[in-house]
C-alpha cells in the first residue's frame, strides 16, 4: 500500500514539474510575444489618444510651461473662421471623392468582369498601379499636369484650340479646390476595382442568364443585379473612403499646402500647420482641432451608416 | 454565354482605354521629359527629346543626394519591416493560439484602436517621441513603427494562425519542442503566405509613408526618399531645373514599380483580403 502511494506521488510530482516547466516556458514566451508590442501599443497609440483630450485644454507652445485654460481652445475654435472654411472643404471632398471613386470603380469593374474584353487582366493590373505609388509621387505627377508654364492639361487644351495662357490650376483660388479632386480619385480607384471585381465574380452566372433571357440590358443588369448584390461591400467601401478622405492631409499638403489663400485648406492640414507649421506652434489649440476632427469622423461614420441600406440581398 | 459585340461595346472599350491612358500617360510623359534639356522642355512639352539626356538622372542622383536618401529609406523600411513583421507574427500567434489569463482583455484593447482615427494623436505622439529623444532619428521612426501595433495586420495573421490545426502544437509538445522552437519551425512556415502578404503591404506602406518622416526628421541628411523629393520640388521655384526633378520622380518610383511587378499577385489578392475583413 505505502509503496504504491509513494510511487503515485513521485509520478505526480514528476508530472507537475514537467507541467511547471511548460508553464514557465509559456510565460517566458508570452513575455516576448506580447509585452513589447502591447506595451508599445499602449505607449505609442493609446496613451497619445487619451493625452490629446488633456492637451486640448492647454495653452501650450511645447516649450514654455503649459497653462490649463479649460475649454478656451474650443471657444476659440468655434469662432475661428478658418476652421469652418476648412471644414467646408472637407465636406466637399467627403461628398465628392467617395462617390466618384465608387461610381468609376463600379462601372470599370463591371466592364472587366462581365464583358470579357481583350486585355482584361492587363487593364486590371494597370488600374491598380496608382495604388502602389506614394502620395508624394502622385502629387508631383499631378502638379506637373496642372502647371501653368509646362503643364499637360494646358498643353492638351491647346490642342483643341483653348489657350489658357499659362493658367496655373492649383494656383488660382477659383480652381484649386476642384483641381485637388482628380488626384484623390485617380489614386483611389484601383483598389476598389479589384475589390468589386472579386465580389462580382462570385455572383452566380445563372442570375445574369435569366435576366438576359428576359431582355435586360447591361445597365439594368448592373443596377438591378450586380449593385444590389454587393451592397454590403459598397457600404464598407463608402465608410472607408469617407473617413479616409476626412482624415487625409498629405495630398493637399504636398499639392498646395492649403493655398492659394487657404482655398484648399482642410481640417487635418490646419491642425498640422497649427502644430508643426513654420510660424505658430500651438499644441493646445491644434489638439482641440484634432478632437473636433475626431468628433466629425464619428459623426460621419454614423451618418453614412444611416444613409446606406444595412443589408444586401441574398442569392 | 458569348454576346455579340456592338457599337456600345466599342464605346465601353474606349472608356477602358482612356482610363488606362490617364494612368500611363502622365508617367510616360514624365519619363520622356526627364530625358530632355530644360530649354527643349519649356519650348514644347509634346515633342520627344532630340538626344536622350541620361545625364539628368546622374544629376538628380547627385544633386538630390538620392544615394543617401535611398540608404536611409533602406534602413528605415528594412528594419521596420523585419522587426515589425516578426513581432506581429509572434503577437498574432500568442493571442490566437495560447490560452492565458487576460488574453481576451488584451485583444479587446487592441481592437479598440479600430475606432480611433489616430489623427488627433499626432501631436501627443510627437511630444512623447520628443521626450524619449526619438525625434530626428531614423531609429526612432523604426521604434515607432515596430511597436505601434497595427491591428489590421494582426487580424490578418491571427486569421491565418487560427486556421492551422490544433494537433500541430500537441504533437510538438509530445516531441518535447519548446514553444519558441515550435513557433519558428512549425507555425511560421505554415503561416508564410500570410506573413509574406503582411510584409509586402508593410513595405509599400513604409516606402510610401510621408507624414511621419516629414514630421520627425529635421536633418536633411536623414531624409527618406519621399521627403527628399518633396524638398527637391520645393526648391524648384529657385532653380527651375525641372527635367532633373522629373528624373528624380522616376527614380523614386522605381522601387514601387519593381515590388509591384514581382508581387503583383500577392498585392492584388491581399487587397481583397482586407475588404473581406472589413
Amino acid at each position: 500500500m505505502t509503496t504504491l502511494r509513494s510511487d503515485r506521488d513521485r509520478n505526480g510530482q514528476k508530472r507537475s514539474s514537467v507541467l511547471q516547466k511548460a508553464n514557465v516556458q509559456k510565460w517566458i514566451f508570452l513575455a516576448f510575444a506580447v509585452v513589447p508590442t502591447f506595451g508599445g501599443y499602449l505607449l505609442f497609440a493609446l496613451y497619445p489618444n487619451v493625452l490629446s483630450i488633456y492637451y486640448s485644454l492647454l495653452d501650450w507652445n511645447g516649450i514654455t510651461k503649459p497653462k490649463f485654460i479649460y475649454f478656451e481652445n474650443y471657444v476659440r475654435l468655434f469662432k475661428d473662421h478658418y476652421v469652418w472654411r476648412a471644414l467646408g472643404h472637407n465636406l466637399f471632398y467627403m461628398a465628392t471623392v467617395p462617390i466618384c471613386v465608387i461610381l468609376i470603380s463600379l462601372v470599370l469593374s463591371y466592364l472587366l468582369t462581365n464583358k470579357g474584353y481583350k486585355g482584361t487582366p492587363v487593364f486590371k493590373v494597370l488600374f491598380f498601379f496608382p495604388n502602389v505609388l506614394s502620395t508624394v509621387v502622385v502629387s508631383l505627377l499631378w502638379a506637373f499636369i496642372y502647371d501653368g508654364s509646362f503643364g499637360l492639361l494646358n498643353a492638351f487644351l491647346k490642342l483643341f484650340g483653348i489657350d489658357m495662357d499659362g493658367f496655373y490650376w492649383l494656383g488660382d483660388t477659383r480652381t484649386a479646390l476642384y483641381a485637388v479632386l482628380p488626384p484623390y480619385v485617380w489614386a483611389g480607384v484601383g483598389l476598389y476595382i479589384v475589390i468589386f471585381m472579386n465580389a462580382m465574380t462570385t455572383i452566380p452566372k445563372s442570375l445574369y442568364e435569366s435576366a438576359i433571357l428576359e431582355g435586360a440590358g447591361h445597365m439594368t443588369r448592373l443596377f438591378r443585379i450586380t449593385i444590389p448584390l454587393i451592397t454590403p461591400l459598397i457600404r464598407v467601401s463608402a465608410i472607408f473612403l469617407v473617413l479616409g478622405t476626412l482624415k487625409s492631409l498629405d495630398l493637399v499638403l504636398i499639392l498646395t499646402r492649403g493655398g492659394p489663400a487657404g482655398s484648399t485648406d482642410v481640417i487635418g492640414l490646419y491642425m498640422f500647420n497649427m502644430a508643426f507649421g513654420e510660424q505658430v506652434q500651438n499644441y493646445g489649440y491644434a489638439s482641440a482641432i484634432g478632437m473636433f476632427l475626431f468628433v466629425i469622423l464619428v459623426g460621419a461614420k454614423l451618418i453614412v451608416d444611416k444613409l446606406l441600406p444595412d443589408r444586401g440581398y441574398e442569392y | 454565354m458569348k454576346e455579340r459585340r456592338n457599337f456600345i461595346d466599342l464605346i465601353w472599350w474606349i472608356v477602358l482605354i482612356v482610363w488606362s491612358l490617364t494612368i500611363l500617360f502622365p508617367i510616360v510623359w514624365d519619363f520622356y521629359e526627364s530625358l530632355k534639356t530644360n530649354p527643349e522642355f519649356f519650348q514644347n512639352v509634346w515633342a520627344l527629346p532630340d538626344q536622350l539626356q541620361w545625364a539628368n538622372y546622374k544629376k538628380a542622383w547627385l544633386n538630390y543626394h538620392l544615394l543617401n536618401a535611398m540608404l536611409n529609406t533602406l534602413y528605415y523600411v528594412g528594419a521596420s519591416l523585419l522587426i515589425g513583421t516578426f513581432l506581429t507574427a509572434l503577437n498574432a500567434y500568442a493571442l490566437t493560439r495560447i490560452e492565458f489569463k487576460g488574453r481576451k482583455f488584451i485583444w479587446g484593447m487592441i481592437m479598440l484602436s479600430l475606432f480611433l482615427p489616430g489623427i488627433n494623436a499626432l501631436i501627443p505622439q510627437y511630444i512623447l517621441m520628443r521626450d524619449l529623444h526619438l525625434t530626428n532619428s531614423l531609429t526612432g521612426l523604426i521604434v515607432l513603427n515596430c511597436l505601434g501595433e497595427s491591428v489590421f495586420f494582426l487580424m490578418l495573421l491571427g486569421g491565418f494562425m487560427r486556421a492551422l490545426p490544433r494537433e500541430l502544437e500537441e504533437s510538438g509538445t509530445i516531441d518535447g519542442a519548446s514553444i519558441f522552437k515550435m513557433f519558428i519551425r512549425i507555425i511560421m512556415p505554415l503561416a508564410m503566405p500570410g506573413v509574406v502578404t503582411v510584409a509586402i503591404f508593410k513595405f509599400i506602406g513604409l516606402y510610401n509613408s510621408f507624414l511621419e518622416p516629414f514630421i520627425y526628421l529635421s536633418d536633411s541628411s536623414k531624409y527618406t526618399i519621399g521627403v527628399n523629393i518633396y524638398h527637391a520640388n520645393m526648391l524648384m521655384q529657385y532653380t527651375n531645373d525641372w527635367v532633373t526633378l522629373f528624373a528624380g520622380v522616376i527614380i523614386t518610383m522605381i522601387p514601387s514599380v519593381l515590388i509591384f511587378m514581382f508581387f503583383q499577385r500577392w498585392i492584388m489578392e491581399g487587397a481583397t483580403l482586407g475588404s473581406v475583413k472589413g
